[in-house]
């Protein structure tokens, strides 16, 4: 069954009001460490979560047994937890049926891609990092989403996508390159295992700095990874209300250089584009920040239910399990700017530090934007406006704002960098963006050398 | 379930696998979360299915399979032996032996917590969360939660194991806010509270209700209190967050397929080296770290591991030296020291990796006052907040929900935004006390992430209050 029949049958299987999630994967993923695949994995599941609702009682029930018993055997758990629920007066009710936008994101080579062709791709990523050993994955998906409500909703879009990801490493250096797109046509593994290698050649001989705020030019890999977690507590409407966010008290404010304008654009066809959230409702483009002007934040239906003033949701309903966080945005995007390359960044910066990659990420404050973490393969000094000797590893910690403060200057280009880690359920998902060069990065500590 | 694992076991090695092993897995999963008087999340989750995991040719592979039939099986192996068949590489491996295992294994509770009313359970949550309400409280959360997890493993050499691990587990959290600063406090630990291979008598046993007023005070009086400063001086550690940099800078570092670089790409790798064991000066003599999938109670508690290795107890670290490493029979075999022991998949599509099993921090000697008493001027830091440390689990920056300065042996005034940061066994060369057994816990945690794609895992840390001298707290700039 495909997941809109999955959806279908699962929400006949529940009495009354209801709504139905069912989510299908089929993938392969050929992971490779010392040049060699370690650890080659296939997936072919079906789940579908069944929200059923007693008047402003929900409960809900998951399950991967998705013939008839099993959806019955569903049915039955998900009302046990409707009825056993308390009434919930803000429950904003299940949504109404509204004509998705549509949307690519499915292709169909990349769906018929099989464990010999993840393989064979694997090996040319391998093949291509030459005398540096490669350590990584090739893989490819296709994932169904459906949602089916007894409101009359039934949508469904299905979405494919390929990453290559590779360290090229050895004791002493190492380097990093990605790339992800909806087409497995448009992701290259020959190429970035080219680009990991001559990064990690560079690598080798790595000196440390003292700690201090530096110019930095960060690579779309490191400035991607810092937004999505400031975008956790801070583009979301969950953290706005609970003033987790930095846009707690600001909104129409100017919190960033106005060089910097963000966006959570699913329908953008250079990402992982998507037609509808977990509620079945449609996806709309959100300015999170226009000009360094914080403008808004992304809403589900229970946010925004809750905010109470008239704000509807924007299409950012996450999965159930995920909801303790609320909504949050799914495709990021940052906005380009007019450097051709990042060597022309690091000529703007003159003097500071070049960063491909960050490691470990921890917010230490939510509000105030405040994100700990570690640069890793590839950490390069900047002097005299060149990318000059390599770095160890250093340890940051940022003010996101501070950073976003004092921009001068973006890449053109931008790079759809890879989200998901591939956890439960594959639901594909990434970030757009340029690279950076930013007046101040802090650095407060250093670490180990480049390499394994 | 036997009849399908041996499908499976006689489709792959009849494809030419010299080693396959299948594994069916139950799993059903049981979650109450409330927030701010509501129910936010009644959920009930159950998952199905059939891994096979092959080596062909001295290459791996793995496929699942939802469908719990003949066919399902049957179609899992042959492409597992496909995708083994197709990996690129020069793969030559080997496992170390062990004799084939048979026997099953229930972990023991005394209550079923999915016999306990969802009702009651969401009564529970609701009167915890009432006793979360403070001034300046923004958030108040809860949690319950309890798994089943009923599992087969048989492999072409023999071994036939069927577990069933039953855990639950709870946790409050609140959230104070005022004039721009937010603070947090937790109990009984950070991070979806803490879990128990136990039945609902552990759940019982926190006292999220009673707790609830002690967490909701400290997270107010937070917002009152002065940020910690920057310094280098004596940090003592409460036992939880005394697990988590076990977990971190112990627990990971040790697992072998990292010191081999099989995690490079995601999780990192390690600052050992095969060769340090026996010989690296991990910290000071007090330092003992004990790996044990034996611990009543531990998340990583089994009889068999998921390659059918029978569970153990091992010293990883004795009087601060590395004598161990947490190995499957693959990397042991290649280590020539060890038997495997700690490989766990998460779930039944997922391949098994080297995992943490339980990991402890030995007891010393002393209560927590004790530990402060010989304290003139420091900082007592408790429940984690924030987590970091590099590809190699040497620099590290941790922070914790809050802290008091000590002085003269004696806590003082309360302080926010606290943290520390190290360099692994500097810091554990610093460890120069360990309170005693009457002060150990055993803390469990759900959300251990490696692996590609992602695997989280279940896992226990028993800890005690800990002091380190010259550590560097604040940031430093």
């Amino acid at each position: 069954m495909n997941a809109r029949e999955v959806a279908h049958a699962a929400l006949a299987a529940a009495e009354g009001e209801a709504e139905a999630v069912a989510h299908v994967e089929r993938s392969g993923l050929a992971r490779f460490a010392s040049s060699e695949v370690h650890q080659p994995t296939l997936i072919d599941n079906a789940v579908v979560t069944l929200r059923v609702v007693r008047g402003s009682r929900t409960g809900v029930a998951t399950t991967n047994k998705v013939d008839g018993d099993g959806l019955a055997e569903l049915a039955r758990r998900a009302a046990d937890a409707a009825e056993t629920a308390p009434a919930d007066e803000t429950f904003p009710g299940l949504a109404l049926p509204a004509e998705p936008p549509q949307v690519g994101g499915a292709d169909e080579e990349t769906a018929g891609l099989g464990p010999d062709d993840q393989a064979r791709l694997a090996a040319a990523a391998i093949d291509a990092a030459g005398d540096v050993p490669a350590f990584g994955f090739f893989t490819s998906g296709v994932t169904e989403l459906a949602v089916a409500s007894s409101t009359g909703i039934l949508v469904g879009q299905e979405m494919t996508d390929a990453t290559a990801l590779v360290v090229a490493a050895d004791e002493e250096r190492s380097g990093y390159a990605e790339q992800t797109a909806w087409r497995a046509g448009n992701v290259d593994p020959a190429s970035v295992a080219r680009e990991a290698a001559a990064k990690a050649e560079r690598t080798a001989g790595s000196a440390e700095i003292e700690p201090g705020a530096y110019g930095a030019v960060l690579e779309p890999y490191a400035l991607a990874e810092l937004i999505e977690y400031f975008a956790h507590d801070s583009f979301g409407a969950l953290g706005l209300l609970e003033e987790r966010s930095y846009l707690s008290g600001r909104l129409g404010e100017q919190i960033f250089d106005e060089k910097i304008s963000i966006a959570d654009d699913s329908l953008d066809p250079r990402g992982l584009p998507k037609s509808f959230d977990f509620e079945g409702t449609p996806k709309q483009r959100v300015a999170l920040v226009e000009d360094g002007i914080a403008r808004g934040v992304v809403w589900d239906r229970t946010t925004a239910a809750q905010a109470g003033n008239g704000v509807q949701s924007t299409g950012h309903a996450p999965p159930l399990e995920s909801r303790d966080w609320g909504p949050l945005p799914y495709a990021l995007s940052i906005a380009a700017g007019e450097a051709e390359s990042v060597d022309e960044l690091a000529g703007l910066v003159g003097d500071g530090i070049y960063i491909t990659r960050l490691h470990y990420l921890g917010v230490v404050h939510p509000h105030q934007g405040i994100i700990t973490g570690m640069t890793r393969d590839g950490t390069f000094r900047i002097r005299d406006g060149e990318i000059a000797e390599p770095l160890v590893n250093l340890r940051f910690t940022v003010a996101v704002p501070e950073l976003l403060g004092e921009v001068h200057g973006l890449t053109r280009g931008v790079a759809l960098v890879n989200s998901q880690n591939f956890y439960g359920e594959r639901y594909p998902y990434g970030v757009l963006a340029p690279a950076l060069a930013s007046a101040r990065f802090r650095i407060t500590g250093v670490g180990s050398k480049p390499g394994i | 379930m036997r009849d399908l694992c041996a499908a499976a076991i006689d489709a792959a090695t009849g494809a030419g696998a010299e080693y396959a092993d299948a594994r069916v897995v139950l799993k059903r999963t049981q979650l109450v979360a409330t927030k701010n008087g509501r129910v936010e999340r009644l959920g009930d989750s159950e998952s199905e299915g059939i891994g096979v995991r092959v080596l062909v040719a001295g290459a791996w592979g793995f496929a699942c399979d939802r469908r719990l039939s003949a066919d399902g099986a049957r179609d899992a192996a042959l492409r597992a032996c496909a995708f083994a068949r197709a990996a690129p590489g020069n793969h030559s491996r080997a496992l170390t032996p062990i004799n084939p295992q048979t026997g099953s294994h229930r972990s023991a509770f005394e209550q079923d917590p999915f016999e306990v009313p969802l009702g009651d359970k969401v009564d529970l949550c609701l009167r915890a969360d009432e006793a979360l309400a403070g001034p300046d409280v923004v958030v108040r959360q809860t949690m319950v939660r309890a798994q089943r997890e009923h599992k087969l493993l048989l492999t072409s050499e023999g071994t036939e194991v069927e577990q069933e691990l039953v855990e639950c587990g709870g946790g409050v959290d609140c959230a104070a806010a005022r004039d721009g600063v937010f603070q947090l406090r937790s109990y009984p630990s950070a991070h979806v509270g803490s879990s128990c291979q136990s039945g609902w008598e552990y759940v019982v046993g926190l006292d999220l209700v009673g707790e609830a007023p002690r967490v909701t005070e400290q997270a107010a009086a937070l917002l009152q209190a002065d940020p910690c400063p920057s310094a280098i001086t004596t940090v003592v550690l409460d036992a939880d967050q005394v697990a988590l940099q076990v977990h971190e800078s112990v627990g990971h570092p040790t697992e072998l397929d990292r010191v081999y670089g099989t995690e490079a790409s995601y999780a990192g790798t390690s600052f050992l080296k095969p060769h340090d064991l026996g010989s690296l000066r991990y910290g000071s003599e007090l330092m003992n770290i004990t790996a044990d999938a034996t611990t009543r109670g531990g998340l990583g508690s089994f009889a068999f591991d998921d390659e059918g290795v029978p569970a153990a107890r091992t010293a990883v670290v004795e009087d601060g030296r590395l004598t161990g490493f947490l190995t499957s029979r693959e990397t042991a075999a290649r280590l020539g020291s060890g038997h495997g022991g700690s490989m766990r998949a998460d779930g039944w599509n997922r391949m098994p990796l080297v995992r943490m099993t339980n990991l402890h921090l030995e007891p010393g000697e002393g209560t927590l006052d004790d530990l402060l008493g010989d304290v003139d001027d420091g900082v007592y830091m408790e429940t984690n907040r924030s987590w970091s440390i590099d590809d190699k689990r040497l620099n590290f920056q941790f922070g914790t929900q809050v802290a008091w300065e000590i002085k003269g042996g004696k806590l003082g005034k309360m302080l926010r935004d606290a943290t520390y940061t190290g360099i692994t066994p500097v810091f554990w060369g610093s460890l120069d006390a360990v309170a005693g057994r009457e002060s150990w816990r055993l803390y469990g945690l759900t959300n251990c992430g490696k692996g590609q794609p992602g695997q989280s895992a279940h896992v226990s840390h028993g800890a005690a209050p800990a002091r380190f001298r010259n550590v560097q707290i604040g940031v430093k700039t």
